[in-house]
């Protein structure tokens, strides 16, 4: 057991560090290549305390003066570790980015470790308002990102489409905790829990809708079904480290604290089971279609992070309230984070200047080029297929397990399928590396940037994450 | 009764002025027809006893945020000729309304079922600034501290993407 402290620790390094940043970044010495060290120091530092501590079952710190709001356990702690990991690759793919790139300040870097500081608090709030304020820092930092680039017309685009719908998803987010709180009487998960044990879900109707707003936000920022056109445009208009860290980071908290929601109480994630069997159903095949025509690669991969929310809805659906670990979500997401951040990374130094090389022609004969950069890439489409010996296959084998487990056999069936499909788009981009020649000289890699090395350790823990144990 | 009667007033001048923000063409005049909305949710506030809230929503939004809108509105000297054309408004407005009608529905069905709150005036000081001070210190601490950090992550946000950037360094 750690002290209450430690756990909140890798919180306020982050939250220390990116305030450090932004008051350093007034100074007219820090450089932006310094903020990148100085950015993924911090994350690194936040990375190691947390790994540093040990808990048993759900511990909130200070309960006197925190009043039970946030609450850290062992999925908070995995879902934090990848975070801050995403936020380590992410500052150092941003360097090497903006060797090519020329519109980046030091305060790029703040704002994405504010970002992860939403993320974090995001991971542990059990509480309504605190999970929406939590939303908003997140969010906030992610459109400011989002449209860093000021001159680029498909960038402005983005974080206006962003901007303008994640208000609609925080209104709903707001207006589900009114209901739920007009309910239950309290906006903590531990108080609805009691009122959900007590009366039931479909005792009040003020629950039943108060759920289903909270759930749309949700659902709205994990991209899923209804609420996935945004994705594409966003992430082709970001830029490719943004894009990564959008991907996995975000991706992360909000599964987080939408696993953390369901498993409130038995009867808020049964009387929703069918529903979110249909979404999930609808995201992957949907996601896959949208996949399948696109002729960019960051929209490919936009769309692919999409089916790959589908498959964590899988993992929602099977999760059981009693003794919920979500140990398989967090697996996964580590697995989905590893290959994704690798691609955008290997991207972010491939891309050339003002991101020239978008599409899939445009990779033709790189392994010629290079050769460990194309089977760099060629790993981390595996793994996000789900190629043994790869994460992303023991991800996906978790989830359908528990898939099975939970009785949820068609679900199981309807995910291996949609992963049979996913494998075109992800081998079209091996193929066109491997077997075309090169029809333009290769960019040489920038000097001194660290991003062909992070690619380097990302492949490492494609292989070694796949190695650790769980318990479904 | 009376109570009664001034929240079903209020309650549809906040509509209306909602409303009247989408429907109004030129901003200043949305801007004014916000200000009705804040009002009348001071007003609100205040059926629901909430002393501290009714004083704050009338000096802080209906006041300043209000007058700093209005303030960039005249700064940007909008003529008639700088609004774009909408010529299809008024029917997407109602295909839009259509759309969404069963969301309304299923909101006015929420509403009806909670329960009914009275509007007679709460003793023992509630909603005074002790009572909601002691509240946001005592259980709410985790919240409102992390609101400071929201606020400053928007500032920073707001610096860069409207401010003057220098060349990258």
């Amino acid at each position: 057991m750690t002290n209450d402290l430690m756990l909140l620790m890798p919180l306020i390094i982050v939250g220390a560090g990116a305030i450090l940043l932004m008051v350093a970044s007034t100074c007219e010495k820090l450089t932006h290549e310094l903020a990148a060290y100085g950015s993924a120091g911090i994350f690194a530092v936040a990375f190691l305390v947390q790994l540093s501590f040990c808990i048993a079952g759900n511990v909130a710190p200070y309960t006197e003066a925190f009043n039970g709001v946030l609450v850290a356990s062992n999925f908070s702690k995995a879902a934090g570790l990848i975070i801050l990991a995403c936020g380590f690759f992410t500052s150092l793919s941003s360097q090497a980015y903006f060797k090519r790139n020329n519109f980046c300040s030091p305060e790029y870097y703040s704002l994405a470790a504010f970002a992860a500081s939403g993320m974090l608090l995001l991971t542990m709030a059990q509480e309504l308002i605190t999970v929406f304020i939590a939303l908003e820092i997140m969010s906030l930092a992610i459109y400011v990102l989002v449209g860093y680039d000021r001159k680029s017309v498909i960038s402005t685009e983005a974080v206006l489409k962003y901007l303008m719908l994640g208000a609609f998803a925080g209104a709903f987010f707001v207006m589900g905790s009114a209901f739920v709180y007009g309910a239950a009487g309290s906006t903590k998960f531990v108080k609805i829990g009691q009122y959900l044990a007590a009366h039931g879900m479909l005792h009040s109707l003020a629950m039943i809708g108060g759920a289903f707003f909270i759930m749309v936000a949700f659902l709205f920022k994990a991209a899923a079904f209804p609420f996935h056109a945004w994705v594409i445009d966003v992430y082709d208009g970001a830029a490719v480290p943004v894009t990564g860290y959008m991907a996995t980071a975000l991706k992360t908290a909000i599964f987080a604290v939408f696993a953390n929601f369901l498993v409130i109480d038995g009867a808020l994630q049964q009387q929703w089971i069918t529903f979110l069997f249909w979404i999930s159903v609808l995201t992957m095949f949907v996601g896959n279609l949208i996949a399948i025509g696109q002729q960019s690669l960051k929209r490919m991969l936009a769309a692919s992070g999409i089916v790959h929310s589908g498959y964590l809805l899988i993992a929602l659906v099977a999760i059981g309230s009693k003794n919920f670990s979500g140990s398989v979500i967090a697996f996964y997401l580590a697995a989905y984070a590893a290959g994704t951040l690798g691609i955008f990374t290997a991207l972010s130094y491939l891309g050339g200047s003002g991101e020239a090389r978008k599409t899939f022609d445009d990779f033709k004969g790189l392994a010629k080029a290079r050769p460990f950069s194309a089977a760099a890439i060629s790993i981390f489409l595996l793994s996000m297929a789900g190629i043994p010996p790869t994460a992303g296959f023991m991800g996906k084998f978790y989830i359908i397990t528990s898939a099975i487990n939970a009785g949820e056999i068609t679900l199981a069936v309807l995910g291996i399928v949609s992963s049979i499909i996913s494998m075109w788009y992800y081998l079209r981009l091996i193929i066109a590396m491997y077997f075309h020649e090169a029809e333009e000289q290769f960019d040489e890699p920038a000097i001194s940037s660290w991003a062909p090395a992070c690619t380097f350790v990302l492949v490492l823990c494609v292989f070694a994450i796949s190695l650790y144990p769980i318990t479904v | 009764m009376f109570a009664d009667g001034l929240f079903i007033v209020f309650a549809t001048l906040a509509v209306l002025g909602a409303v009247g923000l989408v429907l109004f063409r030129h901003p200043m005049n949305g801007a004014m027809s916000f200000v009705v909305t804040l009002i009348s949710l001071a007003g609100l506030y205040a059926l629901l006893s909430a002393k501290l809230i009714f004083a704050l929503q009338l000096i802080v939004y209906a006041g300043a945020i209000m007058s700093l809108i209005v303030f960039i509105i005249m700064f940007l000297n909008i003529q008639p000729d700088d609004l774009p054309q909408e010529e299809m408004k008024l029917f997407y407005v109602l295909v839009s309304a259509i759309v969404v009608c069963p969301i309304g529905l299923l909101l006015a069905k929420i509403v009806k079922s909670l329960p009914v709150h009275s509007t007679a005036i709460m003793g023992n000081k509630f909603g005074g600034v002790k009572e909601v001070g002691l509240l946001l210190f005592r259980d709410w601490l985790i919240p409102f501290e992390i609101v400071s950090i929201l606020l400053l992550v928007s500032l920073v946000g707001a610096v860069i993407l409207a401010g003057k950037r220098g060349t990258t360094k």
